[in-house]
């Protein structure tokens, strides 16, 4: 760890004490290049506009560099490598240091100093690979992240790397929670044929590197998914209207990292007819966990407890990663006469979804019995892009807006699907136990799940430095619903300042829906309403 | 090597006074009184064109004028510009009007056939040449016929080209320094394709920013089609999406990220001949920077200038243009395009209170003076500026746009090193498949 960090000053010493004159990527030679950024974001939880809590104090060094050792069919100036014509090696790392763990009570007293020091700190070598050209393919091999599709910021097509959502779940720029994973990435330029053009296959090939999705259900964490419950973890189950302590216990079956864990994805892109279009499919690893619940290996002690329970229940589960088999199209289409509008669509049919079922389902639909299925789902993604003159608002610039609406359908739908575990209180004959909580699963899965998006954004001032970003997100099911206002400063070339604004709400009910806005992240007394302050210092 | 051909102006005392006063008469009929110096309004363009319109020269090639020398200044720089190119400390040097050859297979390899139609629209014409190599003033369609030279003009394309763009309010406050390089080729080569099945296609550019920080990365690439009825193709790569985005073309009049231009007022008209009228001016002689030593430096009380440049007096048609849709921020826009090479020196652009709104002017060099003149390098790359002798065409140094009103300018370097991709390089490198990644 000291090594690291020495290295990650003596690169900023090198970058800030730097006389080439720049303020973006820095040449420190013809070959060799570095940019980055240093971030202190700054957020405080203000839950119903009251009791203002600080949860982070997230400092962010991140340096990449980029060295181009092949050029012109010449490596490193001397050796001339044939058809190979062009190469270079990028490398991407991130040091962070979160120091609400160590300032103020909110955090710092809730954890010990080895959890506190496994939190606070980050150094990754987030990224690193080498591109090659030679026409007319082009490879990336390493650590890397792939993005396929049209959707912003909603998994669809955009399933390869997976996502980290422990420390800010979704609200960050998804740049920086994917999880970059070693893997090989093949383009073949077909370019035009027949009615297409511009058209190329690519393929990828994870050969060993599979990684979940992280959360964390840990409720003393800021972010932690705890489903519409109680921020506390579940230390009881009742079973016969008697209350028993509950030891759970996980058998973790990630697939391995061999080349059995493999996973692959291949699209063909192009245009026909003005309109931008791919095939895609990937065969890949659910990155979302599934949950079996293994009654062979559980067991109930009967003896009663210290604490007063009628005995124990010894709860086993496999967290499990099915494969998946991803197909879908995505394309889209600049229309300049009439709508003067970019749309997009995207559609994917999922297989291997990981669901829950609720306890009690019948033989025919848990012939396993463990509570678990995988379900095959469905998307439909219709977007559109347009920069549009407000001119009451701004007479200088247009207004970049873009709306998304997102449908997502189970196929093999069953009522007893369920979401997210809460927790809550348990109740024994009517009465409140104090200090005894039960998991229970009452958020039922819909067949359907919608959501739509709206986000504008444009920038104000001489030169444009003042620049506010205004996004909606609804659930016309659940009637939740997020908004972000957001404003960006762009004091220097090196200084940006950044005021965000969260804002989690709903029209009517309580049901949490499926995407983690509205009453889930909003509901009384625990809303996750957020105002973050960010100063950036980027060269 | 281009010849350069001095003109001979008149020096003497007598025909000085004489004009001087030829010049005081005709300000006295045209304007019926004294004249405003801060008057930018497209009213006082037009008067200024005809006042001055056959006044030749006071000066010298060879002399450098300064602010003392407004008077005789005052004919050849456009009136709505006088209040940022007149100032304390000001240094022009003149040098002769120059000859600037085109390309020697220029024009030979032009298809014939190509027609101009109802809505003043090229149809049929893949370049290799001037489509319209004569202006006749008296032509109703010379205005359209001379931007169609200026949009069709050598040395558009086939360029390496770094930029730098210093973004500017008043007293010279900096906002914001940009960097990016533009890449680019011409496809529509006359009689031939610069790759064979991609004939629709007029050229291809990628640009891509490198600073500031939060936009380094962000690639552009953009496709124009022989056929002017066809919108522009574009995607933009932003790093942090990591995947290429479609973009709309068909929004041209929006000042493009930080900067002060318009992606319609690029070279002085980048937009859709059909959606505006076309007036022809005449012929104008201006002072222009059409082929500068070196990458001029920023002047001016808010350094929004070129400042101790090179200029030249040339002929330039002057084009009146009228968008025809009432919600365009425009209500004219005038050009002064050179008469020989086509290339813009001016535009001036005026609201629809037809005060000015934007103006900007252009910096040019001539590939053949690399041989005995070589400007700067970029600041963050190195290029071969050998590469530019023999292809007898203007590279473009740079620019400077001013908005009037905010009032703000972005002064752009350019340094443009010219480059022939092959077929096969240029299908791979100007292709989508090159967008669906970049520098992270």
């Amino acid at each position: 760890m000291a090594c690291s960090r020495n290295v990650l000053f003596a690169v900023l010493g090198v970058v800030l004490m730097s006389p080439l004159p720049s303020w973006g990527v820095i040449a420190l030679r013809h070959d060799l290049e570095i940019e980055g950024f240093l971030e202190a974001k700054n957020i405080l939880r203000t839950p119903m506009f009251r009791d203002a809590k600080f949860i982070m104090q997230r400092n962010t060094a991140q340096i990449e560099g980029k060295y181009y050792f092949l050029r012109e069919g010449r490596a490193f100036g001397r050796f001339s490598t044939g058809p190979l014509e062009e190469a270079s090696l990028t490398v991407i790392g991130r040091g962070v240091y979160d120091s609400i763990y160590d300032i103020g009570e909110a955090l710092s007293e809730k954890f010990t100093y080895e959890e506190r020091l496994q939190r606070k700190f980050e150094y990754k070598l987030r990224e690193i690979y080498t591109d090659m050209a030679i026409p007319p393919f082009a490879l990336r091999i390493g650590r890397q992240q792939v993005v396929w599709g049209e959707t912003d910021n909603f998994r669809a097509l955009d399933v390869i790397n997976p996502l980290d959502l422990r420390w800010h779940w979704s609200r960050e720029s998804w740049e920086d929670i994917r999880i970059p994973l070693w893997m090989v990435r093949a383009i073949y330029d077909i370019g035009k044929f027949g009615p297409i053009e511009e058209s190329f296959v690519e393929t990828i090939w994870i050969p060993w590197d599979f990684q979940r999705t992280k959360i964390t259900t840990d409720p003393r964490r800021p972010w932690a998914f705890i489903g519409d419950g109680l921020r506390t973890v579940a230390n009881s189950a009742i079973i016969g209207g008697q209350l028993y302590d509950l030891r759970p216990q996980r058998i973790d079956r990630k697939p391995d990292r061999s080349l059995e864990s493999s996973q692959a994805g291949i699209r063909f892109k192009g245009i026909w007819g003005g309109i931008d279009f791919s095939l895609n499919y990937l065969y890949l690893l659910s990155a979302d966990t599934g949950v079996k619940v293994r009654r062979d290996l559980s067991r109930l002690d009967p003896t009663p407890t210290a604490s007063g329970a009628a005995g124990t229940l010894y709860s086993v589960i496999n967290t499990v990663n099915p494969r998946s088999h991803v197909m879908g199209i995505a394309a889209n289409y600049s229309e300049e006469r009439y709508t003067q509008a970019v749309f997009r669509v995207e559609a994917a049919l999922t297989t291997g979804v990981p669901v829950r079922l609720a306890p009690g389902a019948s033989r025919r639909l848990d012939p396993d019995n463990n509570s678990f299925d995988t379900a095959r789902r469905s998307v439909l993604m219709l977007a559109f892009d347009r920069p549009t003159w407000i001119r009451p608002l701004n007479k200088i610039r247009t207004f970049f807006l873009t709306s998304q609406i997102f449908w997502r359908h189970y196929w093999d739908y069953s009522r007893l699907y369920r979401g997210t575990s809460s927790v809550v209180r348990a109740v024994v004959d009517g009465r409140v136990i104090p200090g005894r909580f039960i998991s229970f699963s009452r958020d039922r899965v819909e067949q359907d799940e919608i959501v739509i998006t709206f986000a504008a954004s444009t920038s104000y001032g001489a030169g444009g430095l003042w620049q506010p970003l205004f996004v909606f997100a609804f659930d016309p099911l659940s009637t939740g619903a997020y908004n972000r206002l957001s404003l960006d400063y762009l004091f220097s070339n090196h200084i940006v300042l950044r005021l965000t604004q969260d804002f989690y709400w709903r029209v009517s009910g309580h049901d949490p829906g499926p995407w983690s806005i509205g009453d889930l992240f909003g509901r009384p007394r625990d809303s996750r309403h957020e105002t973050i302050f960010s100063i950036i210092f980027q060269f | 090597m281009h010849r350069v051909l001095c003109r001979q102006w008149g020096c003497g005392v007598a025909r000085r006074a004489l004009l001087c006063l030829g010049v005081f008469l005709l300000l006295s009929v045209v304007r019926g009184g004294p004249v405003s110096a801060d008057d930018q309004s497209y009213q006082a363009l037009r008067e200024w064109i005809e006042q001055y319109r056959t006044v030749p020269p006071q000066f010298t090639p060879g002399q450098v004028l300064t602010e003392k020398d407004r008077a005789v200044l005052e004919p050849f720089i456009p009136r709505s510009a006088w209040p940022y190119y007149f100032f304390d400390g000001m240094e022009m040097e003149i040098a002769p009007t120059g000859h600037y050859p085109p390309p020697p297979d220029w024009g030979k390899r032009v298809r014939t056939g190509y027609t101009l139609d109802e809505n003043g629209v090229l149809v049929g014409f893949t370049g290799g040449g001037f489509p319209f190599p004569e202006i006749a003033p008296d032509d109703p369609q010379a205005a359209v016929k001379v931007i169609w030279n200026m949009l069709w003009r050598p040395g558009t394309q086939d360029f390496v080209m770094p930029m730098v763009a210093w973004s500017r309010g008043v007293n010279g406050q900096l906002d914001r320094v940009y960097q990016f390089v533009s890449i680019s080729a011409e496809y529509a080569r006359g009689d031939y394709c610069l790759v064979p099945g991609y004939e629709e296609v007029r050229g291809k550019s990628l640009m891509e920013f490198r600073s500031p920080r939060d936009m380094a990365g962000a690639k552009n690439l953009s496709v124009t089609y022989v056929d002017h009825y066809k919108e522009d193709s574009g995607w933009l790569y932003i790093p942090s999406q990591r995947k290429p985005r479609r973009t709309l073309a068909s929004e041209r009049t929006s000042e493009v990220m930080g900067m002060d231009f318009t992606r319609e007022d690029q070279m002085g008209f980048g937009g859709k001949v059909y959606e505006h009228r076309w007036t022809y001016l005449g012929k104008k002689h201006v002072l222009a920077t059409i082929n500068v030593r070196d990458n001029p430096e920023a002047g001016g009380p808010h350094l929004w200038v070129p400042q101790k440049a090179r200029w030249e007096v040339r002929e330039c048609h002057v084009l009146l243009i009228d968008p025809k849709s009432e919600t365009h921020p425009y209500s004219h826009k005038i050009l002064f395009i050179d008469a020989e090479t086509f290339w813009t020196h001016w535009m001036f652009a005026f609201d629809r209170r037809e005060q000015l709104l934007r103006l900007s002017q252009h910096f040019l060099k001539y590939s053949e003076s690399y041989a005995h003149e070589t400007p700067q390098q970029a600041p963050y790359m190195v290029l071969d500026f050998s590469s530019n002798l023999g292809w007898n065409v203007f590279l473009h140094l740079g620019e400077t746009d001013i908005n009037a009103q905010k009032p703000h300018a972005t002064f752009t370097h350019c340094y443009v090193a010219k480059k022939d991709l092959s077929s096969g390089r240029a299908k791979q490198f100007y292709s989508v498949r090159n967008m669906v990644s970049g520098r992270r």
